[in-house]
């Protein structure tokens, strides 16, 4: 973790992170922090760009880091010196975002715990999102500050740009704009903008860029705004405090039929990398046992009436459940903003069915989306007119 | 896809008196002992591959990993998602693993330094670790006559190490040692190496290979590991595992695309035991796909062009019309000469 | 030399054999009662592993015997047969030993108490068969005891020691025990092979406890870290290392009283160095002549001694500073080379005179490499080479010396500077 340095060299130095989901988004990621030095160079600034080694490989969904680091003061080797001969970091002036649904905290490796991701905004730094959510949507998973900070958020979607096949939409671009107007001392409108025409000449991304820095909007979050934050900080014990040997005791042999009936890893959970979660429809659930049989990260608990309950602490959101279920409307990939908590579904549908599914329902909207087979190329969105009528389940 | 849930007539079970075999997927035992909380990809298909082979074997087992994604992902110190006792091995070393674990056991039971009972022994290697550095290990694993299993994960490539070419990499596929450019459209041009048939018939003491893909058909990959385990001495099995990392589709699809590799027909799905081949998905007889409805699928494959998609049909197609044994070994005999 | 009592009826000895190293510690395998080892064929350590299968065939002894394809896996099976809670042993040759690098690192820092015999042979190319000790000093920063042993005796005793070190919950760290080959692998002594019950009283049984690989202990070994965990990790592995020193000293302790038989130091053997002004330091077989040649100087009435090192990891270098710095010069045996390295000196020079270097008084050092590859060393070189040390008092001497290698007189070996 970062050395705390004297405020001079605070001042003198800027951190930028860009906060992305591993593979897919890993060459947008760079992307900007790539141009973002580029840039300032063009300006006569000092910087230099590196990514968050332990995030190697970049698994997708789980979140990584990329940094960039700039200054008109520090030579480069300084620079490096100060804000970035480690890992991580440990603040930035500007905290970027490219899928909102990172705002319910990060958990990017095991015995590491769930983090805020506003952790390392500085006194009135900037936490950039591409949303299509309000500020109140997002700040109410933030976490309490003591200080106020700058919620920036450039409207639109996550890019999921693909690897092999990148789909280059100017999100990338777009994000250089909105820096360019929420932070004019990191980079300069007018030669960012000389930057983006050189580089990429095409008119798409000077309008990509032009959008970015004309419809980022900034709002000031208070000390009060947010949450309290849920998820301790695990503590790292020193090297006379646990067994030598490189050993860790295994997963309890444990395991009931209901809800979160099975033992699991209880130090690394994998919630934080779901863009969506699977919703059930369990009035309309054949039982045929497809999403707990095809689940890579054994989130579907058995219960006693025969149907899989979801245990969205771990699930990531892969979308494998929704694929193979043979029920329309039975299990549907839902924004994982639209929740606000991981409980048991399979509970709250037992409690009341009717109002689970109504409940569920309202969530899930009538917009559907179906990704593309090869990530880059996008997702078509259905509508649906009215949703499947709740259905009478016979008891088991 | 449900159709075929609860038919799975062929699993042979008489030929296995020891193994309780599944043949309805509602008699799957619900406990994992291989659980949540690991850092794999979403919708990894060798996660599923480590959850089912450690769900037929049960917890009265001992496993290796060698280094590789099923590695580095699925275990973050201090944290562990194995509920049964796991080590790791080096890329190399996972025939040697099993060995030693097998021998080291069978010494303290014969010398009654700790109770007789079967304890199975399973290795689990990626296609790097297994079929190109490990092969000599695992090759004199099946020399041996120790009851092990090892379990070859292929996802196609180092997707650990940023995705580089291996030797068990499809013709023309993108990878960090294999990218598309200017000139070369394609750079990788070497065709997958048949490693499960090269171990089954190069190892006379070993009584069972087979090819897996984890969820099709149904519970056959989880019955070959029963099988594998049950039938005695080693044995090794390979499945294919559709790596939405670095074959580059939505991780939604990982299913979908296992099913399409067999249903194309270019990754065949067979049992070799005591050296009798059986095809559990035979797509010599089965009307085959066209193999660009699963290559088109892949972002690794986006700079293929009409001639690309051609070219690997007609290597498919010529493993199963023309080689001596279909699907399995290349060789040409005096059968088909005839 | 290890003094001996004579043979007493007493249940402590078996009987009394003619061996070559690599038999005795064959013989110290089978009183171990080693469940698992894995052979792979590489000359001189070889022998060993043909001895222990002779008793398998004879029924001598009771083993789980691998045969492997290669040393990489050989030392893969011994370290994944030793988390299970097997006692394992292994061990290789030269370029052999090198080929297992990889396994033996992680055999280290998984700290699995495996012991491996390294006959010592000169790396290729070009391919040869005589000692050189570069092959088990490649090991010597990863974690691994190392002991040099010079007799047949020594090896046997040395192999029941080694394996009570690396087991002890204190250290849980491989052994290696290395002797020079084609000299102590293959010349033939008598040698005393204790009973199994008298081994049994000195070497308890192997027990890793709570990280033995078993489903009724279910754990992880090993699992991926990153920069969080590392330096704790090494940390502890330096501690175990430190323990190590303790855990030998009580080790020949108990040897002592078990068979009577007394190593003094257990780090080093001191030969006449109690009044010595010239004092000499080497390993391995190299001790039969050196202590000849101190005789023989001796009997002219020079104060000469000389110290053979046998635990090369951990490295002694408390009891070393004291015993070296009464000497008014100090002369070091390298059968090993390091090219470019401090001095271009030898690597047992450079760990003695940085030792050395906490001392008070430190006298002149100098280094002799000789018997690379094999090649003798008479007793004549050594004389010459105390004769050199004795010099090194009072003049500047070279401080590389290449012990008997053609050279023509012209350019009398000095660097061009």
């Amino acid at each position: 973790m970062a050395t705390t340095t004297n405020i001079e060299q605070e001042q003198s130095i800027q951190r930028f992170e860009v906060n992305y989901r591993g593979i897919f988004q890993k060459t947008l990621a760079y992307r900007i922090t790539k141009d973002l030095v580029y840039i300032a160079h063009s300006q006569g600034r000092t910087a230099f760009s590196n990514g968050r080694y332990s995030d190697d490989p970049q698994r997708n969904g789980v979140p990584c880091a990329n940094f960039a680091f700039f200054s008109d003061e520090h030579s480069e080797e300084e620079l490096e010196a100060i804000a970035s001969a480690k890992m991580d970091i440990d603040r930035a002036n500007i905290v970027s975002v490219l899928d909102d649904t990172m705002v319910k905290g990060l958990e990017p490796w095991g015995h590491y715990g769930i983090r805020p991701i506003n952790e390392k905004v500085i006194p009135n730094g900037i936490l950039l999102v591409i949303s299509r959510r309000t500020p109140e949507d997002l700040v109410r998973f933030l976490d309490k500050k003591p200080f106020s900070y700058r919620l920036a958020i450039v409207p639109g979607d996550a890019s999921f740009a693909g690897l092999w096949y990148y789909r280059n939409d100017g999100t990338d671009v777009k994000m250089l704009g909105a820096i360019a107007k929420v932070a004019p001392s990191i980079i300069n409108y007018d030669k960012a903008k000389d930057y983006v025409r050189k580089t990429y000449k095409t008119d798409q991304k000077i309008e990509a860029f032009e959008s970015g820095y004309n419809s980022v909007v900034v709002t000031e979050v208070a000390p009060s705004q947010g949450t309290e934050w849920p998820y301790p900080k695990p503590t790292l014990p020193a090297w006379n405090e646990f067994e030598e040997g490189i050993v860790v005791k295994a997963v309890p042999n444990q395991f009931k039929i209901g809800p979160r009936g099975l033992a699991r890893n209880p130090d690394y959970k994998r919630g934080t990398s779901k863009t969506q979660r699977p919703i059930v429809r369990f009035d309309l659930c054949t039982k045929c046992t497809l999403c707990w049989y095809e689940c890579p990260d054994e989130c579907f608990d058995p219960t006693p009436d025969g149907l899989y309950d979801v245990n969205y602490e771990y699930c990531t959101g892969c979308g494998r459940c929704a694929e193979v279920c043979p029920v329309n409307e039975c299990i549907v990939m839902v924004d994982e903003l639209n929740f606000s908590d991981n409980k048991s579904p399979w509970e709250s549908f037992r409690k009341d069915p009717k109002s689970y599914t109504k409940d569920i329902e309202e969530k899930k909207g009538k917009r559907r989306m179906m990704p593309s087979f090869v990530t880059g190329k996008g997702e078509s969105t259905s509508e649906v007119h009215s949703s499947v009528a709740f259905k009478e389940t016979t008891k088991s | 896809m449900t159709t075929e849930l609860d038919e799975n007539k062929e699993t042979h079970q008489e030929e296995f008196p020891n193994a309780k075999l599944y043949n309805n997927v509602h008699k799957i035992d619900l406990q994992e002992f291989y659980t949540s909380g690991h850092r794999t990809c979403q919708g990894c298909e060798s996660a599923l591959v480590m959850r089912d082979f450690i769900k037929a074997s049960g917890p009265r087992t001992v496993v290796t990993g060698a280094t590789g994604c099923m590695y580095v992902a699925n275990t973050s110190y201090m944290t562990t998602p194995w509920v049964v006792p796991w080590m790791h091995t080096q890329l190399g070393g996972g025939g040697s693993s099993a060995i030693g674990m097998a021998a080291g056991l069978r010494a303290l039971m014969r010398k009654g330094k700790i109770p007789k009972e079967k304890i199975n022994v399973i290795n689990f290697s990626g296609d790097l670790g297994g079929g190109d550095m490990g092969i000599g290990g695992i090759s004199n694993a099946l020399q041996t006559d120790y009851d092990l299993l090892v379990i070859m994960y292929d996802n196609e490539s180092a997707a650990n190490t940023d995705i580089q070419a291996t030797n068990l990499t499809p013709y023309g596929a993108q990878t960090t040692f294999s990218p598309t450019g200017t000139k070369e459209r394609i750079m990788h041009k070497r065709w997958k190496k048949n490693v499960a048939a090269m171990l089954a018939i190069g190892h006379p003491n070993c009584n069972y290979v087979a090819t897996a893909c984890a969820t099709f058909p149904p519970m056959d990959y989880m019955n070959k590991v029963k099988k594998a385990l049950s039938i005695g001495g080693p044995t090794f099995i390979h499945t294919l595992d559709p790596c939405p990392k670095g074959w580059d589709f939505h991780p939604r699809y990982s299913g979908d695309l296992g099913h399409l590799a067999v249903e194309t027909g270019i990754f065949p799905l067979y049992e070799i035991v005591r050296g009798e081949v059986r095809y559990t998905y035979d797509a010599s007889k089965k009307k085959r796909i066209p193999v660009r409805e699963y290559l088109e699928k892949q972002g690794r494959f986006s700079h293929f062009v009409d001639e690309d998609y051609e070219l690997v049909q007609l290597k498919v197609d010529e493993m199963w019309e023309d080689w001596e044994i279909p699907g399995v070994a290349p060789i040409k005999g005096f059968l088909k000469v005839k | 030399m290890a003094t001996q009592t004579v043979m007493k009826k007493d249940g402590t000895w078996e009987s009394e054999e003619l061996l070559t190293g690599t038999d005795a510690v064959a013989q110290a395998v089978r009183l171990a009662d080693v469940d698992v080892f894995s052979a792979y064929p590489i000359r001189p350590y070889t022998g060993v592993m043909d001895r222990l299968a002779k008793f398998i065939a004879d029924g001598k002894f009771e083993a789980e015997y691998i045969i492997a394809d290669g040393e990489h896996s050989q030392f893969e099976i011994a370290k994944h047969a030793s988390s299970v809670g097997a006692r394992a042993f292994a061990g290789s040759s030269g370029t052999g030993w090198l080929f297992a690098t990889e396994a033996l690192a992680a055999t280290a820092t998984d700290r699995l108490p495996v012991l491996a015999l390294v006959g010592n042979r000169a790396l290729d190319d070009p391919g040869a068969f005589g000692v050189e000790h570069n092959d088990a000093m490649l090991v010597r920063d990863l974690g691994w005891l190392i002991v040099w042993v010079s007799t047949a005796q020594e090896a046997l005793d040395t192999t029941l020691i080694g394996y009570r070190v690396a087991e002890d919950p204190k250290v849980r760290m491989p052994c290696a025990v290395a002797m020079d080959g084609g000299y102590l692998t293959h010349s033939q002594h008598m040698v005393k092979i204790p009973t199994k019950e008298a081994v049994n009283k000195f070497l308890p049984p192997y027990d890793l406890g709570s990280r033995r690989l078993h489903p009724d202990n279910p754990i992880s070994i090993a699992p991926q870290i990153n920069e969080d965990w590392g330096m704790e990790i090494r940390r502890q592995n330096w501690e175990a290392a430190k323990r190590a020193v303790g855990v030998i000293r009580a080790a020949y302790k108990d040897f002592e009283s078990i068979f009577n038989v007394s190593y003094s130091n257990p780090f080093f053997e001191e030969f006449m160095t109690e009044d010595a002004d010239t004092i000499i330091v080497g390993m391995g077989t190299v001790t039969a002549a050196a202590k000849t040649a101190v005789k023989q100087m001796r009997k002219k009435g020079e104060k000469v001694g000389y110290v053979k090192m046998r635990w090369f990891r951990p490295f002694p270098s408390d009891d070393l500073r004291k015993v070296l710095s009464k000497a008014s010069s100090v002369g070091v045996i390298d059968r090993d080379f390091a090219h470019g390295g401090p001095d271009d000196a030898g690597i047992l020079f450079n760990d003695i005179r940085a030792a050395m270097y906490k001392s008070e008084t430190r006298p002149p050092m100098i280094d002799f490499i000789a018997g690379l590859a094999g090649r003798e060393i008479s007793i004549e070189d050594v004389i010459s080479m105390y004769r050199k040390t004795q010099k090194a008092k009072d003049e500047e001497m070279d401080l590389v010396t290449w012990v008997r290698v053609r050279e023509k007189s012209s350019s009398k070996g000095k660097d061009e500077k």
